[in-house]
Order: C-alpha cells, then structure tokens, then sequence
C-alpha cells in the first residue's frame, strides 16, 4: 500500500511556562498510514497520543520533522484533515441539522442543494433525524458526539482524527457509536486515526494497533489486528473468543508495563 | 404552591415572576407611605408617593420634561452606540492578535481607573460646554470598561470551537464571523446592557455640571427651590426608563438567543 500519510522524524517539547522545565513528549518518531487504514493508538495516560494526533491534524507544530499528505508536505490546520474532540465540540447556537451542514459550510465546490444533500445524508447516517431541530445542548452527550462526528464527515476529510471519542460516554451508547464507526469505515473506508484507552475497542475498530511507550513517545509494538482476526468476524460478532482474549490480555500487559515505567521515571 | 415558589435554584415561569416584581414595587411604596404619613420625617425631606405622582405630572405638564428627557434619551444612546462602534471591534481585535491586547491592555488598565468625574473639567476644557462634553463624558466611562468585557468575552469562546474551525476549513475572518462573534454574542449583548446602565450615571454627572437641558439638569436646577417631589420625580424617571430599556434588552437577548432557554 502507498504510504498516504508519511511521519518523518517528529519530535515535541513542552516547556514549562518560566522556561526551565523542560517535558520531552515526542522523541523523533516516524510512522506511516495507508489510505483507507484506520490506525489505533494506544498508550499510558500522558505519553504523548494527543499531542502526536494534534500535529497530524496541524493544531500542534512539532519541533522538528515533517508530515506529509499524499506526499504534501502539511503545516496548519486545513479541511484534509478533520478532527473529531474528546469534549463536545458541536455549536451550541446551531441546531443539530444546522451543525452537521457547518461542516459543508466551507466546501466551495458545492451547490447550496449538494451541501443539503450531504447534510441530510450524514443526518440519517447518524440516526439524529428526528432531532435535526433540537439545539446541541437539549440532547444527550452520545448524541452531540454523532453531531460532531457528522459535521467532520460532512467537511469531507482525507483523515479522521478521533481523539477519545467516545471516551465520555456509557457502555452502551459507545458500543453503539463503534458499530455505526465501523459501518462508515466499510462504506466509506476513511483513513481513520483513533486515540483509545479502551482495549476492547481498538481490536474491534483497528486495522492496525500502534502501542506507545510511556513518554517520550516511542512505538513499543505494532500489531496488525486484520491478519489475526478478519474485520468481516469482528463486525459480525463471531471473531474466534480466544484470540479475542489473548490479544487483549497481551496487549494489557503490554500498558501496565509501560504505565509501571512512567510512575517509576516520576 | 409556596413550596415550589422556594425550589432551590429552579426558574419559575414568566407569570409568577412579573407578579412577584410588581409585588417587589408595591411592598417599596407601602412602606415609604406609611413612613411619610407616619410623621417621622417632615414632608420637605420625604413627601408620600402621592405628591412625588403630582409632581411627575406637574414636570411634563408645566416644564416641559418630555423635551428633557428626549435630549437625555438622546445622549445617551448617542454615546453608547459611539462608544460600541469603537469597542467591540478593538476588544475582538485585541483578543484575537496578542500584540493588540499587548499594546492596549497596560494603558487601558491606566484609564479605567481615572474616575469619570475627575476628568469631567478637563472635558468642558477641551470640549466647551456644549454637547461635545457630554458625549465625551459618557465615552470616556464607557468605552474603557467595554473594550475589556469584549475581550473577555471573546477570550472565553472554548479553544475546540476555534479548532473545530480550522478543521472544518474556515479561514481566520470566517472563524470570526461565523465562530467566535456567534459564540460569545449573548455574553456581549449582557455587557452592552450593563454597560448602557453606567451611561446613565455619567449622564447625570455630565448634566448637573454643564448643561441647561436634560434630566440631569431638571434635577438639579429644582433643588435650589427645595421642591422634593419634583426632584424625587426626575430620579424616578431615570429609574423607569433604565427599567424599560433593561427590559427591553432582556426580551430581545431571550428572543435572539433561545437556545439558552432552559
Ligand atoms: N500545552 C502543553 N504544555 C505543556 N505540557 C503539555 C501540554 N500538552 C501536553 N503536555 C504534556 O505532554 C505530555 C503528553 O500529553 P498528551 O496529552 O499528549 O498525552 P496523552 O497520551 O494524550 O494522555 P491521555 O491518554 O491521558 O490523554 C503530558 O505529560 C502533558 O503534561
Ligand atoms: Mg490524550
């Protein structure tokens, strides 16, 4: 597969406000994406996936290196690359219908009924039609997340980013969140980066696991989830259960590691 | 249902509220009745609300207060809008690029806390008694706490709605436009609405110093004369005509903003 997004080399420091302390998050680091991949990250809290997620989606400069787009190399945030928030970012003047067609708001390539067109798609994709009225902060906490994530799909990104998504929300409106993520993924095969804390979704959603070391950020493992249980198994609700559990309890231990050193480096 | 009307940090509906605010008003003037029938007080210091009622009456009927009140209707408005036009895209300006905010704020922090009526002189100096002075009067208590409000206001508009933006393809002015000022405008139309209150203050400052018009002005020339009803009248004007403007601005921010209705 073509490397559709191409780290080379980044690194991040933060530096504490008087200049003194200095907080290495990412050591130069390269990766690659290929189109249509959908890449899970997963890591001890605090070593560097959101901040390594915020400069692929141009929010966050890093210090050094580079990352290119379809062989372009990428500065500030633009529309290729859409970003979907831990916290609801849906606008709170703006109806439910009104948010997701913010997301066409800047396609200038579009006819206003194209934008209405697409808007009502991803309205009816989402399950929100019956709210398409209802002002963001009158519906619950899953719902204003499928706002978001409509509005971004709406924006038509090359790259989803999706940091804790459904990190907020109760067990089953999360499941119900992934299995609609995984019906977009196969329709739309959106190259799809994901920041996770959640085991269980990773080897659901992934094509792909990358598990980082605690910070600085470093790959520590790779894992190519389709080769060791087919998608079509995990959509299905019939992967084989004991690769399921072994996957899982090996990458867990694989985390409590890695989290073990970064109490011990405190 | 006297529970419901002590729910613990729950609404109550319009009704109940405009009932219970008329209610406020007539508890106020009972007990200023009774106290000014009661004898404790000679009449030339606190008439009953009756003769401060026939003096309303007397002001327009024979000085002419409608004119009065007009001008300082007028003013007030003038200088508001004057001082608006200027602020609100300085303080959007001043949150938006650091090195605005970094110019402006030390010496705007300095002019805050010159006290209106001490510049008062300095403006009949440079601005002659005339209407000039006045409008600069109000600017100069207005314009400096408005800039910083707008700041704040845009300041607080969260972080992920800017990058949402920036994601969503906006350009810097389309996220202004069409994020930022939509975002933070119920803040802003609050502050407008305090803000005008402050006018009114300054107005009458402006008005017993150097005018021949205006409430203000009526005010103060009647105290000369002791006439007390008279003068308690033209405050009482003031106060309803802030009640009506505030009001006003009120209906306007629940009908522009509904979805912040609970
Ligand atoms: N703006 C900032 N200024 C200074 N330090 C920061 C800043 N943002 C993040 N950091 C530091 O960088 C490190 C990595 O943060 P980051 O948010 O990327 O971690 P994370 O892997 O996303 O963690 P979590 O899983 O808890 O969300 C942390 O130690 C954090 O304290
Ligand atoms: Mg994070």
């Amino acid at each position: 597969m073509q490397n559709f997004i191409e780290i080379s080399d980044i690194s991040k420091t933060y530096w504490s406000a008087d200049g003194k302390t200095e907080t290495k998050v990412v050591l130069p680091l390269s990766m690659t994406v290929a189109e249509g991949e959908m890449v899970m990250f997963l890591g001890p809290s605090g070593c560097g996936k959101t901040t390594l997620m915020r400069m692929v989606g141009g929010l966050e400069t890093p210090e050094a290196g580079t990352i290119a787009l379809r062989g372009e190399r990428l500065a500030g945030p633009d529309r290729r690359r859409g970003m979907v928030f831990q916290s609801y970012s849906s606008f709170p003047w703006l109806t439910v219908r009104d948010n997701i067609r913010f997301g066409t708001r800047y396609r200038r390539d579009l006819s206003k009924a194209e934008k209405d067109e697409i808007t009502d798609h991803y309205l009816q994709m989402v399950g929100l039609g019956r709210y398409r009225n209802f002002y963001t902060n009158r519906i619950s906490g899953g719902m204003r997340q499928r706002v978001a994530i409509a509005r971004t799909l709406a924006s038509s990104p090359d790259v989803l980013l999706m940091d804790e998504p459904f990190g907020a929300l109760d067990a089953q409106t999360r499941e119900f969140l992934q299995f609609q993520l995984m019906d977009i993924n196969t329709r739309e095969k959106k190259t799809t980066i994901f920041v996770t804390h959640d085991v269980e979704e990773a080897i659901l959603l992934a094509n792909r696991i990358v598990i980082f070391s605690s910070r600085p950020a470093r790959v520590i493992r790779e894992i190519d989830v389709d080769a060791l249980i087919p998608a079509e198994d995990r959509r299905a609700g019939t992967a084989d259960m004991p690769t399921f559990f072994d996957l899982r309890a090996e990458i867990l231990k694989i985390i409590r590691e890695e989290y073990k050193h970064s109490l011990e480096d405190a | 249902m006297p529970q419901s009307l002590f729910a613990f940090r729950k609404s109550l509906d319009r009704r109940t509220e405009m009932v219970l605010g008329v209610l406020g008003f007539i508890l106020f003037l009972s007990a200023w009745h009774l106290t000014a029938v009661s004898g404790a007080i000679r009449p030339e210091f606190l008439p009953t609300p009756l003769a401060v009622a026939e003096a309303f009456v007397r002001l327009f009927t024979e000085r002419g207060f409608a004119e009065d009140i007009v001008i300082s209707v007028g003013r007030v408005w003038f200088a508001f809008l004057l001082s608006v036009a200027v602020a609100v895209p300085l303080g959007l300006y001043m949150s938006t690029y650091r090195v605005v905010g970094a110019i402006l704020e030390p010496f705007i922090d300095f002019v805050r806390y010159l006290p209106v009526p001490a510049l008062v002189p300095l403006l009949v100096i440079w601005f002659g008694v005339g209407e000039a002075s006045k409008i600069a009067v109000l600017w100069m208590g207005t314009f400096f706490q408005l800039i910083l409000l707008i700041a704040d206001d845009t300041k607080r508009v969260p972080a992920e709605y800017v990058e949402a933006g920036h994601t969503l393809g906006a350009s810097n002015g389309e996220i202004m436009r069409h994020i930022i000022i939509p975002a933070a405008l119920p803040n802003m139309i609050d502050n407008l609405r305090i803000t005008l209150g402050w006018c009114w203050t300054y107005l009458i400052i402006a008005e017993i110093v150097a005018a021949n018009s205006g409430i203000g002005h009526v005010i103060w020339s009647l105290r000369r004369f002791v006439k007390t009803p008279e003068v308690m009248a033209g405050i009482i004007a003031i106060g309803i005509i802030g009640l009506l403007t505030d009001q006003a601005f009120r209906y306007a921010h629940r009908r522009a903003f509904a979805y912040l209705r609970k």
